[in-house]
């Protein structure tokens, strides 16, 4: 992370929340580069472009058309190309099964999008000040669900 | 005691048996041997008399022939010779039956020779008497009555010495067997008794085996009623003989009249509906080879034509004898399996409302939160960037608009929350609920830090629970209590445990288990009028203006169902203005 700017990607199919998380980053002032994509499959098309930049961070949505967020999941830990990405959840849903799930998968952190403008942007903030090296290795059930 | 042990078995009779059987032979060898030897010694005795007797008559076959020459003597009358002239044969004869019967031959040679002397003196008397020389048959005469008498001498200790062999062997006779009588009188008496208690166990057997029978036959009916109430059957086939025993009820499953067909593989087979007959006589041919197997279900068709179902089993024994008999029972389970059908066909419909329940909750936690949330973060951006731009009509629309789409958030989760409670796969794990409770406490600690609030609760036990829920239970009545927490007082909620017995709470049910802990959460807020303890935790139910205290009504009926999916009971109990208890009870095990 000593680059000039954090570089980090949104997989994300609904269009509000795109915009949202634009926004939200737009009003942060923090030097990051955002890029979105519609889905699974466009994302995955970008990863696996051995002349695409790599992101810091990935905020994945689950529920999405053409290849969801586990699928995504399952593919990037697969590969060890893109073992230093931090993988960040970004779903509507908290039930116990998609966090377990995602977890055992191997994301880094679950975040349940707040339904409130500053909440997203605290949320975004705290994510991306996250020292990923310390956080991963004290992981564990309980502080992968980011609570605010 | 061991003797009368012994009678009862088998074996005792069977050598009771060989010894009477023992006893009977010796006494017929003793009697034989006592006849045959009696009949010797009657023998004896005739012979010994037909020597005497013969003895007498050679004795007057010497007088006659005397008498004879005397009588010639006297009257020179030659007539009167006749007996002597037969005298020597006859004598001969007598002598010889003397010789052959009488051991003592001794004697035979010399009275044969006394008596050729005599005979040889009356000859000679004879012819002295024709030639008239008186005086030499005078001195021959004497000489002849000197010679009778050594021959009546003879002839007489002749006689004696028969008498006295005879008594002797009669003396003999007498001592061999004086003892026979009694013990052919102690053997018969053996006899006997064996024969009595032969006779005695033979009865008892008799009795035991009448009882047996009796026992036999009523175990019979019992097992005959018992097939009725029970409503199955029996069968046997004894495989050797390929003979058949049907129980009565066995005829009654299939509808006919007890033993009104002969029992056979065949007429068994013609009540089997035709598409299980291959699969019964299968089973059947593998209960010959395995000894036992699991039951099995077949159909029949009764006499009148009703489709039934039978369940069987069956177990390959062996008897005493060695003949392999096959046992059966039959048992007519169609309620049973229509019971089954039933259930099963309403599994598959709570199954199906179950997933539909699933993706109802799916629709929930998802579908109908995400427009929500968005709605949320527009107003939340609307507040944020353009409350400004508003008229202050447009600023108190907005707000209510804030606090409508808050109130909406909260049923979601609250429902939520519920549904989740009521979740089937239930992780029991023994749980620390003082960490529970610091949890809860920690999830409203901003509402906590807001009023000031004082949580004093003494040490709770350790218990298998279901962790989420009861951390999800004290959030409930925590944030219940710091809720209806009286305006400008600080909330205070006294949280205290014991363990009880069931029999001292009244409130309990007469159902519940032995023991449990009874935590209680007492707070200082305005407490409730108590008709409506109850209530309060039925779905949705409200004792307040959703203007006056915010709140869903969903959160005591959580409670209530997180504390029943552990088996226990929660009740409220208040008084307005002075305060609210909440008693949960948790059963110990």
């Amino acid at each position: 992370m000593n680059k000039e700017y954090i570089h980090i990607i949104l997989a994300d199919d609904d269009e509000d929340d795109r915009l949202f998380f634009t926004d939200a980053f737009s009003e942060l002032k923090i030097s990051t580069k955002v890029s979105t994509f519609n889905d699974g499959v466009e994302l995955m098309n970008y990863l696996n472009d051995s002349e695409s930049v790599l992101p810091n961070i990935l905020f994945l949505d689950l529920n999405m058309p053409k290849k969801n967020g586990i699928e995504c999941l399952h593919e990037i830990k697969s590969n060890s190309r893109f073992d230093d990405i931090a993988i960040a959840i970004y779903s509507t849903s908290s039930s116990e099964e998609d966090i377990e799930e995602t977890f055992v998968l191997g994301a880094n952190i679950y975040i349940k999008k707040p339904s409130d403008f500053a909440s997203l942007k605290k949320i975004l903030s705290d994510v991306i000040s996250i020292n990923w090296q310390y956080h991963t290795s004290g992981l564990n059930k309980d502080n992968f669900l980011l609570r605010l | 005691m061991k003797f009368a042990g012994f009678l009862q078995k088998p074996l005792a009779l069977k050598i009771l048996f060989v010894i009477s059987i023992a006893v009977i032979f010796f006494i017929s060898g003793i009697t034989y041997k006592h006849l045959s030897k009696l009949s010797d010694s009657s023998e004896e005795v005739t012979r010994t008399h037909e020597v005497s007797l013969q003895l007498e008559r050679l004795l007057s076959q010497i007088r006659d022939a005397e008498t004879a020459t005397r009588g010639y003597i006297i009257t020179r009358d030659s007539s009167y010779l006749k007996p002597y002239t037969l005298a020597p044969i006859r004598i001969d004869a007598a002598i010889s039956i003397v010789d052959h019967l009488s051991k003592q031959n001794d004697n035979i040679p010399l009275l044969r020779k006394l008596i050729d002397n005599k005979l040889r003196i009356m000859g000679k008397s004879i012819e002295l008497t024709n030639t008239n020389k008186t005086a030499e048959l005078r001195l021959n005469l004497l000489k002849g009555k000197q010679t009778m008498d050594s021959i009546r001498f003879c002839v007489a200790s002749m006689s004696e010495l028969e008498t006295k062999i005879l008594s002797i062997r009669q003396e003999k006779y007498n001592n061999t067997f004086s003892n026979t009588p009694i013990l052919i009188y102690i053997t018969i008496l053996i006899g006997l008794i064996l024969s009595v208690v032969s006779f005695v166990k033979i009865s008892r057997d008799l009795n035991e085996l009448k009882k047996t029978n009796n026992q036999l036959s009523i175990a019979n009916e019992s097992s005959n009623m018992a097939e009725m109430v029970g409503n199955f059957g029996s069968w046997q086939w004894e495989i050797e003989k390929d003979h058949y025993r049907f129980s009565d009820n066995q005829y009654r499953l299939l509808g006919c009249e007890p033993q009104s067909f002969e029992a056979n593989f065949d007429n068994l087979m013609k009540y089997i509906h035709p598409d299980d007959l291959e699969h019964v006589q299968h089973v059947m041919s593998r209960m010959i080879q395995n000894e036992k197997l699991p039951s099995f279900n077949y159909r029949i068709i009764k006499e009148d034509g009703e489709i039934r179902y039978f369940r069987g089993i069956g177990k390959l024994i062996t008897n005493k004898s060695g003949d392999k008999i096959l046992l059966g029972t039959t048992s007519d389970i169609t309620e049973e399996y229509n019971i089954m059908q039933e259930t099963e066909e309403r599994n598959r419909e709570l199954e199906r409302s179950n997933k539909e329940l699933m993706a109802f909750n799916y629709v929930a936690s998802h579908d109908l939160q995400e427009p929500l949330r968005k709605i949320q973060t527009f107003i939340s951006r609307l507040n944020d960037n353009e409350a400004a731009n508003l008229s202050d009509t447009g600023n108190d629309y907005l707000k209510r608009i804030i606090v409508a789409a808050d109130r909406m958030r909260n049923l979601i989760d609250d429902l939520l929350q519920f549904s989740r409670s009521n979740k089937t796969e239930k992780n029991f794990e023994t749980t620390d609920l003082n960490q529970l409770l610091e949890n809860a406490k920690l999830e409203v600690s901003p509402t906590i830090e807001e009023k000031n609030a004082v949580i004093i609760s003494e040490k709770l036990p350790e218990l298998n629970v279901i962790p989420f829920q009861i951390q999800q239970l004290f959030t409930n009545l925590i944030s219940n209590s710091l809720k209806y927490s009286k305006e400008n007082v600080a909330p205070e909620i006294y949280i205290k445990v014991s363990e009880t017995n069931a029999a001292d709470e009244t409130q309990l049910p007469s159902s519940a288990k032995d023991k449990y802990y009874r935590i209680t959460f007492r707070d200082n807020g305005i407490g409730f009028e108590q008709e409506y303890a109850e209530k309060i935790f039925i779905l949705f139910n409200r004792l307040h203006n959703k203007n006056e205290y915010a709140g869903t009504g969903i959160g005591l009926a959580i409670c209530r169902k997180i504390v029943e999916n552990h088996k226990g009971y929660i009740f409220a109990k208040g008084e307005p203005n002075i305060g609210a208890t909440f008693t949960v009870y948790l059963p110990l095990e």
